[in-house]
């Protein structure tokens, strides 16, 4: 009687499947943002009359002040600007509120600053990578010049590409 | 940047074989540990897109409209979120770019996992490289005034045709001519020999000119008209019926 061999069995699992390519790449790109991705901003303030000017250099009688911000990666920026975003219906245009825009980063990106160096009072706490109600109440107590000037050398790297 | 001439034939030639990608290049330099567009930049980058369609914006459009309240008027008007449809953008027309970030799709689209990797990328790179994809993908003011000016000498009643036509003037008439006559169609047109090109289109001008001249002996002899009293040729005045 002839005699029906039985299949060979084929063994699927040692065929293994090609490795994900973002798993055999574990390190982030050169153009990835990371918690070192950051940036400065510098200050320098100068007393005068019980108002402090904001000095385009270091010198004589000068404090010097660093703030620190981390680069926001696209998506972080959509979600911001979609965040910031309204849409005027009697012009029919969207409009960016750009302080709600400014208040956002801020409270994202600023990871450190140099103010609290002889104030306590101005050391910055973050919960969940967000700067909190009281950092933020803090910040926005400085002078609005200081403000201003943070705002825009913050922006000249965000918007305007360094 | 000025581009050789070879190059310009290598990019028109790429357009023109494969019109359904869109390559676009930016330049880049490091500034600290941040890397930013640069004109004048050392390094450069390239990505390619797949060509902006109109169903692609169909989709999108249709994916990120939202009913905003019109005010006191009591209606609302349906607008497009703008900060999401670029995002869309990414997802479904970036094929390949030379970033080291492997690009996945699927099913026409980026892969969530592989979205996840791109959307790190710092924000004015992945913005530099968008905002020439658009400018690829629509019309600028600039062409627009172009066109308007070009199509008032096209259409009009005497017209010779437009010396130094501009790209929409180009496409529409000889798109439209070798189509109509021929069957040919874009993707053909790539690759019909330059001489019968040369002689076709030779033949659509002398055709073009023939129905003209034709047109306007017509036009010379269908305006007699047979005088009426008086030897005027106005139109009758009508009949007068009384009430």
């Amino acid at each position: 009687m002839p005699r029906v061999e039985s299949k060979k069995k084929t063994r699927k699992t040692a065929e293994k499947k090609p490795q994900r390519v973002d798993e055999k790449i574990m390190e982030p790109g050169k153009y990835e943002v990371t918690d070192k991705t950051t940036f400065e901003v510098k200050l320098h303030l100068k007393l005068n009359n019980r108002r402090w000017l904001v000095m385009t250099s270091a010198g004589k009688g000068i404090d010097s002040h660093k703030l620190i911000f981390r680069m926001w990666n696209y998506d972080e920026m959509v979600a911001m600007k979609k965040q910031a975003t309204s849409y005027d219906t009697t012009r029919r245009v969207h409009i960016i509120d750009n302080d709600a825009l400014n208040r956002l980063k801020i409270q994202k990106f600023l990871q450190s600053w140099t103010l609290d160096s002889d104030n306590p009072r101005l050391k910055l706490h973050r919960v969940n990578g967000v700067l909190t109600d009281e950092s933020w109440e803090m910040f926005s107590k400085l002078q609005p010049n200081i403000i201003n000037y943070i705002f825009d050398g913050m922006n000249e790297v965000y918007e305007l590409n360094g | 940047m000025s581009l050789t001439a070879e190059q310009v034939a290598r990019r028109e030639w790429e357009a023109m074989t494969e019109p359904d990608k869109v390559k676009v290049k930016v330049r880049v330099s490091q500034r600290g540990n941040v890397y930013f567009p640069d004109p004048d930049g050392p390094e450069e980058e390239e990505a390619t897109f797949s060509v902006f369609t109109f169903g692609d914006n169909h989709v999108i459009d249709k994916a990120t409209r939202y009913e905003e309240d019109a005010g006191d008027r009591g209606d609302s008007i349906t607008v497009t979120e703008p900060n999401e449809f670029r995002r869309l953008m990414i997802k479904k027309n970036l094929l390949d770019w030379s970033l080291g970030i492997p690009i996945e799709r699927e099913g026409g689209w980026m892969t969530p996992e592989c979205y996840e990797r791109v959307s790190r990328v710092a924000a004015p790179i992945l913005d530099a490289f968008l905002k020439e994809f658009e400018a690829k993908s629509g019309i600028t003011e600039e062409e627009e005034r172009i066109i308007n000016r070009q199509s008032v000498i096209l259409f009009s009643e005497n017209s010779r045709g437009v010396t130094d036509a501009c790209e929409a003037v180009s496409l529409f008439c000889t798109l439209g001519n070798y189509w109509e006559k021929f069957g040919l169609n874009r993707d053909a047109l790539a690759y019909i020999p330059q001489r019968e090109y040369l002689l076709l289109k030779m033949m659509i001008g002398k055709e073009s000119d023939s129905i003209k001249t034709k047109a306007g002996r017509k036009k010379k002899t269908g305006g007699t008209r047979i005088a009426g009293p008086g030897g005027r040729t106005r139109p009758m005045g009508g009949t007068r019926i009384p009430l």
